[in-house]
């Protein structure tokens, strides 16, 4: 077992990556072989994330060099810097590795029903597949060029299966958007990874925090790469591409596009706590995150209210619920450097807004897989066609209720326990950050009641009478979902002290990161 | 195995949620025992009454999702003229607000640090 651990981080990315170019040599011989295939990897993967999240967590930083003698050895003899690919993995990387294996077995688990009359599921699968390895590969790797890669390859697939179901032309437009913003975005970060690698003739980012000058190039580059990920996870201004994508993909895949935009969250973390890290300005870095979370949070509702088409809607709240995440950790990252404010609410605004990200991925995805059940059985996501479909989907219509009360932070569900953490926390910083946050999420509540009441509730129409619950795989995909938005609300301090915690500690401490890799240093 | 969680000037534990809750929904239910008991299903007792007026089909009688809030919409009109018109749904536009974004972004934190 310990040797599976130590090669753990690795196998996760290896064995995702492998089934992905297995799947379609397998779906030509036979269907369900190539499903059984699917689902049995993506719970070895699963059951390595928290195997490897609970040593992590347990002990210290995992760190995987690869094509080392020992997979520690992070600085080879004769040498002062790392140079080769290293993989590593801290309370942050594992708390992101256990969202990305939940969302992806369960969307991959909904898609085998749900796609089952679609042609080239082979080519969507290896899609899907590839999607989840480089999102694992983006949240483990301890190296700039490589979290660049990883992010191309989320991109890429990301792109093609939104573009999948080619019989509809807004799939295709909604492809073709996101590869434009994915590649403007990558292209931004690649160039500001040269600009950094220019100076120190280094991409490793424990080794770059532990040489930062924070020169003039230095801040060019933080500037480039925090705009191109905060374009990447969708915060306002530089949401529009989010609603137009998501809306149009097959429905289990904006469930996997969402852990795409809190992988990207997870990029701007690591550049700006721990690449920047002491060296920053913290309080101006801080508030250029809060103002986004801010606009992103009140934009993005007020624009959901407005949707008549359902999936557009849900895209616009998660531009919303981002916002809450960017508020929280910006007020973290503002007082960095102030040990009392961090001990006095900095942390608990950061374990908040951490907490948010894997709420925010369940009940996000919950809504997510509603929504295309909805279309599933009536072809339709335009609010004002639909009417008493609670009347023939009664398990759907709860299971969309669950996911909009969590959302809009209704307690005892997952979304109230994180969000009381940012108020609290918040309201020590700016009080005026906490009440908008309260307005902004009553409206969230309007927004979904908006959908409950045009969607669920009224008279039956005659064309929606022999309207039935949608197969088996896709109830049991959103019920896992579901589950784990009563879990996590119910038991909420259980989760923050065993992942939320420890993701926030490896957040602020810059130190224990460069340690892992540079402690080997002579 | 620690159920609630501390948050600043107060705690949060949702089982003692879950228990008042239970108790307020008993509640509502003997409410609800004490009252009318002469209810019957598919009855004239359950037909729409609309002032005597034929009722139309449920196709014609629901408040339409577009037609929900339309209060809120009139009263910020405003808000919403300006908010909606830079969703074009152009990608041009999206990579140049991207462009200005990172400008401003720069200017702000070079003039942050000239003011130092």
């Amino acid at each position: 077992m310990s040797t599976l651990i130590a090669h753990s981080s690795i196998l996760i990315i290896a064995v995702t990556l492998a089934t992905a170019f297995l799947t379609p040599l397998v779906g030509i011989a036979s269907k369900r072989a190539r499903n059984t295939l699917i689902v049995l990897a993506l719970a070895f993967v699963a059951f390595l994330v928290v195997a490897l999240a609970r040593d992590v967590m347990l002990n210290q930083i995992h760190v995987y060099t690869l094509g080392a003698a020992a997979p520690d050895l992070t600085i080879p003899g004769g040498a002062i810097v790392p140079v080769r690919i290293i993989l590593e993995v801290d309370g942050l990387s594992a708390f992101m590795g256990i969202v990305i294996a939940i969302v992806s077995l369960v969307a991959v688990i909904y898609s085998m029903s749900a796609l089952k009359t679609e042609t080239g599921q082979n080519g969507f699968y290896t899609l899907l597949l590839l999607m989840a390895a480089g999102m694992f590969g983006m949240v483990f790797t301890g190296d700039l060029f490589n979290l660049f890669v990883f992010l191309e390859i989320t991109s890429i697939s990301g792109a093609a299966l939104i573009a999948f179901r080619t019989k509809f032309a807004d799939s295709q437009e909604g492809g073709f958007k996101y590869i434009v913003v994915s590649a403007v975005a990558s292209l931004m970060i690649l160039f500001a990874i040269g600009l950094l690698y220019s100076q120190y003739n280094l991409l490793n980012i424990g080794a770059l925090a532990a040489t930062m000058e924070y020169t003039m190039l230095d801040r060019i580059a933080l500037v480039i790469l925090m705009s191109a990920f905060v374009m990447k996870l969708g915060g306002v201004p530089l949401h529009m591409w989010l609603s137009d994508t998501y809306s149009v993909a097959p429905a289990s895949i904006p469930a996997l596009l969402i852990v795409a935009s809190q992988a990207s969250l997870y990029a701007l973390l690591r550049t700006s706590f721990t690449l920047y890290g002491v060296t920053l300005d913290q309080s101006v870095a801080g508030w250029i995150i809060i103002i986004v979370g801010l606009l992103s949070m009140f934009v993005g509702v007020t624009m959901a209210i407005l949707q008549t088409d359902i999936t557009r809607l849900i895209a616009y709240n998660c531009v919303c619920e981002s916002g809450f995440m960017l508020v929280g950790l910006g007020v973290g990252l503002a007082v960095l450097a102030d040990p009392g404010a961090l001990d006095a609410f900095g942390t608990m605004a950061m374990n908040g807004a951490v907490f948010h990200m894997i709420n925010h991925a369940l009940f996000e995805g919950l809504l997510f897989l509603v929504a295309g059940a909805i279309f599933y059985r009536i072809g339709t996501r335009d609010l004002n066609q639909m009417c008493g479909l609670g009347h023939t989907m009664k398990l759907t219509s709860v299971l969309f209720l669950l996911g909009a009360l969590a959302s809009a932070g209704i307690p005892p569900f997952n979304g109230f326990a994180s969000k009381i953490l940012i108020y609290e926390s918040v309201y020590q910083f700016n009080p005026i950050l906490t009440m908008i946050g309260i307005l902004v999420s009553i409206l969230t509540l309007a927004v979904f009641m908006k959908v409950f009441f045009s969607a669920f509730t009224g008279a039956s129409l005659p064309r929606y009478r022999d309207v039935r619950e949608v197969p088996r795989p896709m109830v049991a995909a959103m019920i896992v979902l579901a589950a784990g938005i009563i879990f996590f609300g119910l038991f909420p301090g259980l989760v923050l002290d065993w992942i939320v915690q420890p993701a926030t500690d490896a957040l602020v401490n810059q130190g224990a990161y460069i340690d892992a890799i540079m402690g080997a240093v002579p | 195995m620690s159920l609630l969680i501390e948050a600043g000037y107060e705690f949060w534990n949702p089982i003692i949620w879950l228990i008042a809750f239970a108790v307020l929904m008993a509640l509502v239910f003997l409410f609800r025992k004490r009252g009318q008991a002469k209810y019957k299903k598919d009855t004239d007792q359950t037909r729409i009454f609309l002032c005597g007026e034929e009722v139309p089909e449920a196709e014609q009688r629901y408040v339409r999702g577009g037609n929900v809030y339309w209060g809120f919409f009139e009263t910020l009109k405003e808000y919403y003229n300006g908010v909606v018109r830079p969703h074009t749904g152009v990608v041009n536009d999206y990579v140049i607000w991207f462009v200005a974004v990172t400008a401003i972004s720069a200017i702000v934190l070079f003039i942050v640090e000239l003011a130092r």
